[in-house]
């Protein structure tokens, strides 16, 4: 097999991971709060922004930056709910897409006013591996392995713990609950804050591999939008590998066609799906 | 709770409203009665960008040139040291609309007897149409673009600037002539990839890029765009990777330059060397950030006039430079300013020392037709400028009709950190150094 081919092959997957983790942070909260966050990727953004201030700024060592960060997305997340979510959570969708789109706003011109346009970057740089010809990025699989183990961490979560139970139930039927005596604001609340934290994880492997700019959040929008829908809105699992289908039809069209048709390729099958199944691939 | 929250979100809005207010410029104020032929005094209507996304990109440091270049002239008594200059400034708001308005309002309503400035080539291509149209004369500040003049054949439009076919094709000049010198490759054995951001200025230049591969021969091995805004460029290094190019020329801005550069390191891309065409490669902040990953790297730019060697200009320019540069750090602190800030300054020296001075001996006035005529004798050899290019227009029956044929772009190397003229040879103080040293970061084994 052409090693080159499958290097972007490699590539590809190893991108999907990030992607996922975005994903099911996004999807988590739509299926159970049912409100469309569009400025998710930009928690990612400030997530980035504190990781840099703590490391950069401070002199923190990075493991401590980074769990700072996490913890502060957290609470951001938590805080985006409480504040923004939770008030108009019985007005129409599109009072709810219009709200979080003006913190998207929000988030963007405060960190340009704060920290300017200027591209900032951590300056810590992992060595790449060399697999027979084949270059990996030790950033790149450290973010994949991390966010496997976060996902496997999520599922047990769900599976296992009596919150985990209550907010697949919330996913279910959101009303019936309160009669099962569970309070509904906090469901929401720690959903809203696993989001943050899934956020933050990946503002931290994502800090490894890219300048931090104000901006940054519109080169993964798109795609983890696109990601959710195509899995399915709500529905982790498909989200999940959809996340990889995405990245692997963008990697190899990428590959065989060009750069700036790869992501028309990835947004076309979209279409496609769409036509043929508009809940996602994976709804029965 | 409620009222704190609202308190905290509008005094946050407020202050980052506050944050966002750019200065207007201050307009000189001008007195109603319309000028003749016989005012005291030269009328200048100066249009740049002082607000909005090209403020920053380059339009305040030109029109701080300009500035300069205007009040050296009052200095010395004015235009022939004895009519002085006004200056009536006009912010285009980084906006095509606002600009033609602002074009039309300098000429119409305030009768300014030329206009200059301009940042960016959407607002050249129309005020230029209106201009010429009405038989007013403007002298083009900074848009390069080629489509601005093109086929146009205009007759009262003039721009001293090298437009963006030439970027394109200076690169492939170059290699064509130091690749069997430096690299010991034959031309036509050359390996080149050409790689762009998809957007109008990176498709120009790749365009003119493969005319030029095409032109001396080289051998073009990947030529592919990419979106600048794209989170993973992984799948294009690969390619290159399994192209094999010996030199990549490279178009972009950021975040992608960055990304490409980043992600070429961890997969251990190699080349002999890669050549830049301005933008994201030019910014400062691209050279602090990248020090000695991009030590060698070429970058093909407007020049900027502290990059000369004195010595290779015409004697006096080296003091010309030096009292433009002294008075833009008094001005913003800059001690490095942009080439669009030499563009500024020098086009506009030129124009009030040299076109108005003519126009008013030869012809008599500084009606737009003298203007015009003297703008068309005008004839200043190579290194007759602070940009280091020489100044003569193309008469109106040329394709590139008011373009000044001896414009030229420059390339430049990085070398400690800095930025030295390399190639034409006749301006360079120094030789490039061809490939990357053993040892570069990008440096084939």
């Amino acid at each position: 097999m052409d090693t080159f081919l499958l290097e972007a092959m490699i590539n590809g997957i190893l991108l999907g991971g990030v992607f996922a983790l975005l994903t099911i942070g996004l999807n988590l909260i739509f299926g159970v709060i049912d409100v469309v966050w569009i400025a998710y990727t930009e928690l990612v953004m400030v997530g980035m922004y504190a990781i840099y201030c703590l490391y950069s700024g401070l002199g923190l060592p990075l493991l401590v930056a980074c769990l700072i960060a996490v913890a502060f997305v957290t609470v951001l997340g938590a805080l985006v709910h409480f504040l923004i979510i939770a008030p108009i959570l019985d007005s129409p969708p599109i009072n709810q897409l219009l709200a979080t789109g003006g913190l998207l706003f929000f988030l963007q011109s405060f960190a340009t006013l704060l920290f300017t346009t200027d591209f900032r970057n951590i300056g810590v740089r992992l060595p790449s591996l060399q697999l027979g010809g084949m270059f990996i990025s030790t950033a790149r699989l450290l973010a994949f392995i991390v966010a496997l183990i976060a996902v496997t961490c999520l599922y047990l979560f769900l599976k296992y713990t009596y919150w985990g139970l209550a907010i697949r139930a919330i996913a279910q039927d959101r009303h019936i609950i309160g009669l099962m005596g569970i309070d509904q604001r906090w469901a929401y609340g720690i959903t809203s804050a696993i989001g943050g934290a899934l956020a933050g994880l990946a503002a931290c492997l994502l800090v490894l591999q890219y300048d931090i700019q104000p901006f940054i959040g519109n080169s993964f929008g798109p795609i983890v939008w696109m990601n959710c829908v195509f899995g399915g809105l709500g529905n982790l699992v498909g989200g999940f590998l959809s996340a990889f289908i995405v990245s692997e039809i963008i990697a190899i069209s990428g590959y065989y066609i060009s750069t700036d048709l790869s992501y028309a390729c990835a947004f076309a099958a979209f279409i496609v799906i769409m036509f043929f199944k508009p809940r996602g691939i994976f709804s029965k | 709770m409620k009222k704190l929250v609202l308190l905290v979100v509008v005094g946050s809005l407020l202050l980052a409203t506050a944050g966002c207010q750019t200065p207007k410029p201050a307009e000189t104020a001008t007195p109603t009665t319309a000028p003749t032929a016989a005012a005291e005094k030269f009328r200048i209507g100066v249009i740049y960008d002082f607000s909005g996304p090209f403020a920053a990109g380059g339009s305040t440091a030109a029109a701080t040139g300009t500035e300069i270049a205007i009040e050296m002239v009052n200095e010395q008594g004015g235009i022939l040291g004895k009519y002085p200059v006004e200056a009536i400034v006009a912010d285009a708001q980084s906006d095509a609309d606002v600009a033609v308005n602002e074009a039309e309002r300098l000429l119409n309503a305030e009768k300014v007897d030329a206009l200059v400035g301009i940042y960016s080539s959407a607002h050249a291509v129309p005020i230029a149409a209106k201009v010429d149209q009405q038989k007013a004369f403007i002298w083009l500040g900074v848009p390069s673009s080629t489509a601005v003049l093109k086929d146009k054949h205009y007759r009262y439009v003039f721009r001293c600037l090298p437009h963006s076919d030439q970027f394109g094709e200076l690169s492939p000049q170059f290699l064509s002539e130091f690749s069997q010198e430096k690299l010991g490759i034959a031309p036509e054995d050359l390996k080149v990839a050409i790689i762009y951001e998809d957007g109008p200025y990176g498709t120009g230049v790749a365009a003119g890029n493969e005319r030029g591969v095409e032109k001396y021969g080289l051998q073009l091995v990947l030529k592919e765009g990419y979106s600048s805004s794209a989170p993973d460029l992984s799948a294009l290094i690969t390619k290159l990777r399994r192209a094999q190019p010996d030199v990549i020329l490279h178009t972009g801005y950021n975040p992608d330059i960055t990304l490409f550069l980043r992600q070429a390191r961890e997969q251990g891309l190699t080349f002999k060397a890669l050549i830049g065409h301005g933008a994201g490669y030019a910014q400062p902040e691209f050279v602090e950030k990248f020090k000695s990953d991009i030590e060698y790297f070429l970058n093909v730019d407007t020049p900027a006039a502290q990059l000369f060697d004195p010595s290779v200009l015409a004697p006096g320019l080296g003091d010309l430079t030096q009292e433009y540069l002294k008075r833009y750090e008094e001005k913003t602190g800059v001690k490095d300013p942009p080439n669009q800030a030499s563009s500024g300054f020098n086009f506009t020296w030129l124009f009030l020392t040299q076109v108005v001075p003519m126009a008013l001996e030869k012809y008599g006035d500084w009606s737009p037709d003298s203007l015009r005529q003297a703008a068309m004798d005008l004839d200043i050899p190579d290194g007759g400028t602070i940009s280091g290019f020489g100044v003569k227009f193309y008469p109106p029956e040329h394709e590139m009709s008011g373009q000044n044929m001896r414009a030229f772009p420059v390339l430049t190397q990085y070398r400690d950190g800095k930025a030295v003229v390399v190639y034409p040879t006749q301006i360079s103080a120094v030789e490039p150094v061809l490939p990357l040293p053993a040892g570069h970061p990008y440096a084939a084994e």
